[in-house]
């Protein structure tokens, strides 16, 4: 909100999709939904436990690949952060605070 | 491309002014750098017209250099600044040529279309708050999807100019970008404009593609997630690298059997690439060095027809590889398939075993992909033809004594854009072609 007397600013975002009449397309939306599941999933997963990969696909029921490439994903926007490995060759991560 | 980005490109304005440059550079790659920081010094105004958001090319992406095993980012992040701060150099990105007619000899008139980063240039900080806002996760193309980026996103940490890009296709116009960033710079009223240039001559330095291996069906690219590039390889391997350490992208686990299959994608009449890509031995090896180093315990084997290490200190770095444990096996990898746990089986002919079929498992498959040409520019001449051999690559004037002048006179050529070929002859190359295009100058304007 501006200051008091003025009106709210209009982001330019909306102002062109307003002109060209732009919409994400359907699958894009429903992309998004499903990476907002992923996430909540994976970030709940390691909260307050570090957890590798495999650990963390059984307890979401996503697959590996998935995991990972949400995990890294997560890592590299400094959102996770890895805790150590196991003997197996498997790195563990956790949400960071 | 997407459908919203060609909509908004549809309503590019033609600029009235035209500006004016002694050289164009199309290509911000390691060939288009060194040729503009050549003839920048040499007192040329250059316009280096790139059509990423950043440049750098394919080198920057690389772990190290062959045979000396340099940093690669090392020698290029300056060569990047350096061409980003020289008085001599206009660096325009994220734009592209679309048509170059020749009036005369040291007269090039060039449109050039400036695409919106949705950004502005002189505001944005690179701060990546607008990265951190943005709710959108799409694959990273500068790590070939090894791991996501947002809709609104910094190219990598050391792009060249250090500015935020807005993915209007996958950008669902909620704003968080907008309002995160502090210093107000993203503006999605920004329109494509036309640039209209004249110059003397131009140097074509647009590089190569990679074999989308992804044809090559025996392969299982793109099927199994244990099965890599070795662009992604590289990138694994680099020190500003997807992950936090090598690692498979089937489960993140450290890989402990390794496979290259070498001429994945060239050498190969059944994909339509028959040429050899005259780096990929070299870089497999490097990579398999690497991976001793960072895997001490991981067996490395690579997979090949016919070793070539053709250059100096080649040969003796393949000795060094073998010397550390790396295993050769000569045979043409037929087919992979999946194993359990993300394990992929090879299946070769063991030439050297009396050419029987032999199948391995390992956990990580690399394969070496091969270079292919990226000739799209040949479409903006207008009114002259740029000759290309029957493969794509640019056609030389003539290959022995003039490979770096084209089938256009004031036209030069550097780099891949003319064949596969390494760092050090693609430097060399540039120079050449720099050099070239002083002469030609020199010559028309008297």
């Amino acid at each position: 909100m501006g200051a008091k007397g003025t009106r709210k600013r209009k982001l330019t975002v909306h102002i062109l999709r307003d002109r060209l009449g732009l919409k994400p397309s359907k699958e894009l939306i429903e992309t998004l939904k499903k990476q907002n599941e992923i996430k909540n999933k994976i970030f709940k997963a390691i909260k307050d436990e570090a957890k590798t990969v495999p650990e963390i696909a059984k307890e979401t029921g996503l697959d590996t690949t998935t995991v990972f490439w949400y995990l890294m994903t997560f890592y590299r926007h400094g959102l996770v952060e890895e805790v150590g490995k196991t003997d197996e060759g498997y790195f563990k991560y956790k949400l960071k605070r | 491309m997407g459908e919203i980005m060609e909509k908004i490109l549809a309503s590019a304005v033609e600029e009235k002014n035209e500006k004016e440059y002694d050289v164009l550079i199309i290509g911000g790659g390691i060939a288009g750098e060194e040729a503009a920081l050549d003839l920048a010094e040499m007192g040329f105004k250059v316009l280096l017209v790139e059509k990423e958001p950043s440049i750098g090319g394919h080198m920057f992406l690389l772990s190290k250099v062959f045979p000396t095993l340099d940093c690669a980012s090392c020698i290029s992040t300056p060569r990047m600044a350096a061409v980003a701060h020289h008085p001599n150099i206009t660096l325009m990105t994220y734009s592209e040529v679309k048509e170059i007619e020749k009036r005369g000899e040291g007269d090039f008139r060039v449109k050039i279309l400036k695409k919106p980063r949705f950004v502005e240039e002189s505001l944005c900080t690179g701060c990546a708050q607008c990265e951190s806002a943005c709710p959108v996760i799409v694959p990273k193309e500068y790590d070939f999807g090894l791991r996501g980026r947002k809709a609104a996103y910094i190219p990598f940490d050391t792009a060249v100019p250090k500015i935020a890009v807005i993915d209007i296709d996958h950008c669902i116009f909620c704003g968080q970008c907008e309002i995160a960033c502090p210093v107000g710079a993203i503006n999605f009223l920004q329109k494509p404009k036309i640039i209209k240039v004249k110059v003397g001559a131009i140097i074509i330095a647009t590089g190569y593609k990679l074999f989308p291996i992804g044809r090559k069906k025996e392969y299982m690219f793109g099927k199994l997630a244990n099965v890599i590039t070795s662009m992604q390889m590289d990138r694994l391997l680099a020190p500003t690298r997807p992950y936090n350490a090598v690692l498979r992208p089937f489960d993140g686990k450290e890989p402990m059997n390794i496979a290259f299959v070498l001429c994945a994608g060239s050498r190969d009449r059944t994909v339509g690439n028959p040429l050899c890509s005259q780096v990929c031995c070299m870089y497999s090896i490097k990579q398999a060095q690497l991976l001793m180093g960072a895997l001490p315990l991981a067996d490395i084997t690579i997979y090949y027809m016919d070793i070539r290490a053709f250059g100096k200190g080649f040969e003796e770095f393949y000795q060094q590889a073998k010397d550390m444990g790396v295993i050769f096996i000569k045979g043409r990898v037929a087919k992979i398939e999946p194993a359990e746990n993300g394990d992929v089986v090879v299946y070769y002919e063991d030439i050297e075993n009396g050419g029987r079929l032999k199948k391995a498992v390992h956990d990580l498959v690399v394969l070496s992909v091969g270079l292919l040409p990226n000739p799209d520019i040949a479409k903006a001449f207008k009114n002259v033809k740029l000759e290309l051999d029957e493969y794509g690559w640019i056609k030389p004037k003539d290959e022995n004594t003039n490979p770096v002048e084209t089938s256009i006179p004031g036209v030069f050529a550097a780099g891949c854009i003319v064949g596969p070929k390494d760092i050090p002859d693609t430097v060399v190359e540039a120079a050449a072609a720099a050099a070239h295009v002083a002469a030609y100058l020199k010559e028309v304007r008297g």
